[in-house]
């Protein structure tokens, strides 16, 4: 990451550009109202557009001259993405919608309008607020509230342990595998897609905790942003269970505006395919993300054109007199599924995404194995997670440890994460996937 | 609010205590067991800071620890010999461990073994400077050298836990008898048996990368620590299986500095002797037991005749020094 101080300018651009768009959507009616919104609009995504998509359209347009023998004069920008954008860009879009709806009253204050644009635990990497939920809260007198801050630390210490514990240590794993992907065979990429899956969830979930706890030890309450979507039953359900923030943006903002789901059934799926098509391209400006998301839209479409089949299908293999091994499959499926399209987001390259499949269905062997110890490590750490998001899932009730009635347990629990950290964390400072969206 | 305050921050300081004592015992107990280890290159590393007191050491990576026979110097010199050399290790490390060495004995010749892109600039050869975390608190002369890994290092060595972060598996390991029979140790030196299947095509593509000159300095204190203490310092680039003919940015700087301060450089990056012949290397980076029998014998050889012109031009400033050449001399 460079620091780079005029960056801010956007920041302020967008707030600006917002600020006053609200107003001036709220003071009009018909098409100036609607105008209003578009140049808001207009701005956001221009913003987007040339900081995060120039490049990759210019590139994309040298390659298609280049088929004509055609020379392609439009210059590349030699420019950072700055941290955080498609976040509080989104965010900033989310307000002027709202106004525009009628949902939300314009902010008037302009200070309290940037804090909600640049409200810095949520500001890099989400959750994407809707100024319904926040704004009021900026105007709320916030007290000290023990419960509250205890809560909120116990989310950052769960945080880090997810980030630094788990998503770090799959990654020195994965990264080695996936930055040299012609050199092994299908055996250890399985393995590696595998660990990646794990690492992007802790790594953006560990995230989210450490934000939304952030924001509740100060008096504020943001969105959960993950809710245990290893355990989702099928694709549809894993984007209610993943990235919350941004799958409700989308549905709200693009799928409805579209017809929904009250539309015939081909234009329901078209609904569906470009919603994860423009998520796949939101979250970088590369074909793999593109395919990514349109893997995800194939998933979820046939999921619909399929449901009816399958009921008969589980009703056939009797699946359905044993719940909990249906339950276990469907997790599975699902996990299989999701994790096999995060080859095309994790790939350095379309090539290699697509090598990596050959691999997978052509080539066995060994499992790479480095340091024995990295695998071991990798392995504890899934183990530990699983433990505990299965508690959270199935068996709420049962004995607890954070929130043990006992202080020791309490306390030993505590002391217990914060030792596992220094044992087994990875502390070279590694980014956050997200950070680069 | 008043009471929540109080009741929070009591809680709180008792949570740190809580905290603060596990870190100290758990930390102990790992510190324990991480010296007690007998195998391994933790052990290795503690016996060249703490015990050897060899003539004759070799710094340098896995290179090093597979490319010298610490026996073959030993009946070839007279001189007793002890392989520093450690898997993934870089130029801080090197220096480091000299720093250490040099507090608590003399020796008589050092060879540094260096890798090509040696001073390249790269995240990893920091990360690796945790092998030496657990030093931290016994050898204040190697503090800036850690430090250099990270500008909140000295913050986290607050902790007991945290120089041993990573390490409880292999501590664990390096306690059990097990752990003696997965490394061979001559001296430090970890002879490969295999030898590799020949390539068909081999990626000989470089590209001279950025210098890091924190390293380069980190090489030239190397230098001056030996130099300033009459050690006789050999830098050496050990061979090759195939090696682009692109000049290494870092070779070409390692021989200047050496010259520098007049300090002999051999650089077997090209040897012919080695070069293509898969019968001497284990991988494409590490010589196999036999290529080490031919390249430590040729490094000898070149030492002996170094050491033969010097004393026809030099005054020899130490005592132990003549001896050995005389010694040298003595078998020619």
């Amino acid at each position: 990451m460079s620091f780079v101080p005029i960056y801010i300018l956007i920041l302020g651009f967008t707030i600006v550009v917002d600020y006053i768009s609200g107003i001036y959507i709220s003071r009009n009616e018909g098409q100036k109202r609607k105008l209003y919104l578009i140049i808001s609009l207009i701005s956001n995504i221009s913003v987007l557009a040339v900081f995060k998509y120039y490049n990759f359209l210019n590139n994309n347009l040298t390659s298609f001259l280049h088929g004509f023998a055609y020379t392609n004069p439009i210059p590349y920008l030699s420019i950072l993405l700055p941290i955080g954008l498609s976040f509080h860009t989104f965010q900033a879009m989310s307000y002027s919608i709202e106004v525009y709806r009628g949902k939300q009253k314009p902010e008037t204050h302009f200070g309290i309008f940037a804090l909600y644009v640049m409200f810095y635990p949520q500001l890099v990497a989400g959750p994407i607020e809707r100024p319904q939920n926040l704004l009021h809260q900026f105007y709320e007198k916030h007290y000290f509230n023990y419960s509250r801050v205890v809560e909120g630390l116990k989310l950052i210490l769960w945080g880090f342990f997810k980030k630094l514990v788990i998503a770090d240590r799959l990654a020195i794993y994965v990264n080695s595998v996936y930055n040299n992907v012609e050199h092994h065979n299908g055996t250890t990429l399985i393995l590696a897609t595998i660990f990646f899956s794990f690492q992007i969830y802790c790594d953006f979930s560990g995230y989210a905790d450490i934000a939304i706890g952030t924001a509740k030890v100060m008096g504020f309450d943001l969105m959960t942003n993950f809710k245990r979507p290893i355990f989702a039953k099928s694709t549809g359900e894993h984007w209610k269970r993943w990235h919350i923030s941004l799958s409700s943006w989308f549905k709200d903002y693009l799928y409805f505006p579209m017809g929904g789901s009250r539309v015939s059934a081909s234009r329901l799926y078209y609904n569906l395919m470009v919603v994860f098509v423009i998520s796949g391209l939101w979250h970088g400006a590369n074909w793999t993300y593109i395919i990514w998301g349109s893997i995800n839209g194939v998933y979820v479409v046939l999921a619909i054109m399929t449901r009816k089949h399958w009921i008969k299908f589980n009703t056939f293999i009797r699946i359905d007199k044993f719940p909990r091994l249906q339950l276990s499959y469907q997790i599975i499926i699902t996990f299989a599924l999701i994790t096999f399209s995060r080859i095309f987001f994790r790939a350095n390259s379309l090539s290699d995404a697509l090598l990596v499949i050959e691999k997978i269905f052509t080539e066995t062997g060994r499992i790479f194995i480095e340091n024995p110890s990295v695998l071991i490590f990798c392995f504890l750490s899934i183990l530990m997670l699983l433990f505990v998001e299965l508690k959270q899932e199935f068996y709420k009730g049962v004995f607890s440890f954070f929130s043990n009635d006992n202080l020791i347990v309490r306390y030993i629990s505590y002391a217990s994460l914060v030792m596992i950290i220094l044992i087994m964390g990875v502390f070279d400072g590694g980014q956050f996937i997200y950070f680069q969206f | 609010m008043g009471n929540q305050f109080s009741i929070f921050y009591l809680k709180m300081f008792t949570f740190i205590l809580v905290v603060y004592i596990a870190d100290f015992s758990v930390g102990n107990v790992l510190k324990y067991f991480y010296f007690k280890q007998n195998s391994g290159f933790q052990y290795r590393t503690t016996y060249a800071m703490q015990q050897t007191n060899a003539d004759f050491l070799i710094f340098g990576s896995s290179r090093a620890s597979h490319h010298y026979n610490p026996e073959i110097i030993e009946n070839s010199l007279n001189l007793s010999c002890y392989n520093v050399g450690r898997d993934g290790s870089y130029i801080f490390y090197h220096t480091a461990l000299l720093k250490v060495i040099l507090n608590r004995y003399l020796p008589k010749i050092i060879i540094l073994d260096l890798v090509k892109g040696e001073f390249r600039q790269e995240r990893e050869s920091y990360d690796r400077i945790s092998n030496l975390l657990p030093y931290y608190d016994s050898y204040p002369e190697i503090h800036s050298i850690i430090e250099l890994r990270n500008s909140y290092e000295k913050i986290k060595l607050c902790s007991k836990i945290y120089p041993y972060n990573s390490d409880i598996l292999s501590i664990a390991i390096g306690n059990t008898e097990f752990n003696k029979g997965r490394w061979i140790d001559i001296k430090g030196f970890s002879p490969w048996y295999k030898t590799m299947d020949c390539p068909e095509k081999i990626d000989t593509s470089f590209f001279n990368t950025k210098i890091d000159n924190v390293k380069v300095s980190q090489y030239e204190n190397f230098i001056k620590e030996c130099k300033y203490k009459g050690i006789l310092l050999y830098i050496v680039v050990s061979p090759y299986y195939l090696i682009s003919d692109i000049t290494d940015n870092s070779i070409k700087i390692s021989k200047d500095l050496a010259g520098k301060y007049n300090i002999k450089h051999f650089d077997f990056s090209q040897d012919t002797t080695f070069k293509l012949k898969c019968s001497l290397f284990g991988d494409l980076t590490h010589l196999n037991i036999e290529g080490t029998r031919i390249f430590t014998q040729k490094v000898i050889e070149k030492i002996i005749k170094d050491n033969q012109l010097n004393m026809q031009y030099t005054k020899n400033k130490r005592e132990g020094v003549i001896s050995a050449i005389s010694s040298l001399d003595g078998m020619h």
